[in-house]
């Protein structure tokens, strides 16, 4: 009998056992979810630094000489390159603006008419620059760093093309910031790896316990295909398959289950002052997790089908 | 068919067997008799390779059983064919699928294990239940259904322990006269019992004796029903 009928009778033979096969389920399901609440947690805490911290800020200084109409249109470029997520522009006049209205927020109070102070010059005595405004066309540009870019030497290329456009005089980007949230990324995965080890390491355990539980159920079957001669792969192929099974349907419920968990929080985590968006898992995490189960639970059986 | 010499076997710390020499010749019928824990179990264990010899020689079916591996006990298990007193059939799957299991673990073509297990089921007037599970069988049913899994495949050696247990005198007899039948076509039968009725049912076989792991009779050559009579004859009228 080929491997692949084999397999086929496996999963027909699951109807024989339903209630093993039914606590069987519920537990792959129950662990795989617990194994999915873990990756829904780091996910949502990455993005979340990704969103407070992740953006890459890029403050680019033109020359005062440099013309106008030119920067303008380098300005207008700017907004159309990929991850763009905002660009204030300053023309000198603006900046001056600016500078004069920080300035004359961060000042003490105008003194009373009359105090010995009265004379002296407030902060909007900057007009006495007006025509000799020594200030440069500048931007301040904000990039979202494009998935799976590691982000210093996506900023090391963003910073070279941006010095590269005619007459910047000097760029300057956050640096320390983007390193601190790096860090903090960087850590988040490399805590995910063991996070992820030990529950694949669960996982196997509980559903290959279990499913050796529910083999139990079929030993009269096993033993009397040994005693007819039957190879190993004979009596184990079956079994592989129902493990197979009964990884990627625990896997796939887990999934759903996950997703009602997930649309819960949201609805709970998402109101002042928290607005925290958890976000479902990406594609890639959710086939990963399924996959991950069916093989655990693949080869767990395979396992336990052992005399 | 069998060569044991010298056979001991340790089960749970204890010695189940104790220097056992038993040799068996194709074709031939044989009963292992003696009280409940005298060993005959063991011994049968032994020759289907669920247990090892600790020492001895032992060869069932040109396997040598001191050397045999787990990879070699399906092939050993192709020529020696199983029949317990309680039956070992699978309750959920019916008549017609506990024999065909027989023959597709040996991967015989479809067409062929229906024509070989309608055959069998003929045979042991099994016909009107082929589609029932056997959990809805009686007890002489179920061991019908046991006797043709073993017999469908055409084993060498057929090894029953107590297949009689569990029924009733009639059924016992007819049972016995179809191990009997297929005795006469050339399978080795060696069949483990303690009931005198059975033994009485097919005197032209050979009769082993165990007591407390050990063969009562002499261990090197073990002698036939006949010689046997003849033995214990002389020693009475040497005495």
């Amino acid at each position: 009998m080929s491997t692949g009928k084999l397999m086929l009778r496996g999963v027909a033979d699951m109807r024989r056992f339903p209630l093993p096969q039914l606590c069987t389920l519920v537990t792959v399901c129950m662990v795989a979810l617990l194994a999915g609440t873990g990756l829904l947690i780091l996910h949502n805490v990455q993005q979340e630094v990704l969103r407070t911290q992740g953006q890459a800020r890029f403050q680019i200084y033109w020359s005062a000489s440099a013309n106008m109409t030119d920067v303008e249109t380098q300005w207008a470029d700017l907004k159309h390159v990929p991850g763009v997520a905002e660009v204030s522009t300053f023309t000198p006049r603006a900046a001056m603006a600016e500078l004069m209205r920080g300035l004359t927020a961060s000042a003490p109070a105008a003194p009373a008419p009359g105090s010995e102070n009265a004379t002296s010059p407030g902060a909007d005595d900057f007009a006495w620059l007006e025509g000799e405004n020594p200030l440069p066309p500048t931007a301040l540009v904000s990039f979202d760093i494009p998935p799976g870019e590691a982000p210093e030497p996506w900023m090391g290329r963003m910073y070279a093309r941006l010095r590269g456009l005619s007459g910047v005089d000097k760029v300057t980007y956050n640096a320390t910031q983007l390193s601190l949230a790096t860090g903090w990324i960087a850590l988040i995965q490399r805590a995910a790896w063991p996070a992820l080890g030990f529950f694949a390491l669960v996982v196997g355990l509980v559903v290959g316990n279990t499913l050796k539980l529910m083999m139990l159920a079929r030993r009269d079957e096993v033993e009397i295909l040994s005693l007819v001669g039957a190879r190993p792969w004979f009596i184990r192929a079956p079994l592989f398959a129902n493990g197979l099974v009964q990884g990627f349907v625990g896997g796939v419920l887990a999934l759903f289950c996950l997703k009602f968990l997930q649309t819960w929080l949201r609805g709970m985590l998402d109101v002042p002052p928290l607005f925290l968006k958890v976000e479902f898992l990406p594609a890639w995490e959710s086939f990963a997790l399924v996959l991950a189960t069916t093989s655990v639970a693949g080869l767990a059986a395979f396992i336990a089908a052992r005399k | 068919m069998v060569h044991l010499d010298h056979v001991t076997c340790i089960l749970g710390g204890a010695q189940a067997l104790t220097d056992v020499s038993l040799h068996v010749e194709r074709g031939e019928f044989v009963f292992l008799t003696g009280p409940s824990g005298a060993g005959k179990t063991t011994l049968l264990r032994v020759l289907y390779g669920d247990l090892r010899p600790k020492s001895g020689a032992a060869a069932v079916a040109g396997v040598d059983l001191m050397r045999l591996r787990a990879s070699g006990l399906p092939a050993l298990r192709r020529k020696v064919a199983v029949v317990f007193q309680d039956f070992k059939v699978l309750g959920e799957r019916t008549v017609f699928e506990n024999i065909s299991i027989a023959l597709e673990v040996r991967g015989v073509p479809a067409g062929s294990i229906d024509r070989r297990v309608r055959a069998v089921i003929r045979a042991l007037d099994l016909e009107e239940r082929s589609y029932s599970p056997c959990r809805e069988l009686s007890g002489g049913e179920q061991q019908r259904v046991a006797i043709a899994r073993s017999m469908v495949v055409n084993p060498e050696l057929i090894l029953a322990d107590e297949p009689t247990g569990n029924l009733d005198a009639d059924l016992s007899r007819h049972l016995i006269e179809l191990f009997k039948q297929f005795n006469t076509y050339g399978t080795t039968i060696i069949m483990a019992t303690h009931n005198r009725d059975v033994l009485s049912w097919a005197p032209e076989a050979r009769q082993v004796h165990l007591v407390r792991g050990q063969m009562t009779l002499p261990t090197a050559e073990v002698l036939s029903g006949a010689e046997c009579v003849a033995n214990l004859l002389s020693k009475r009228g040497g005495a």
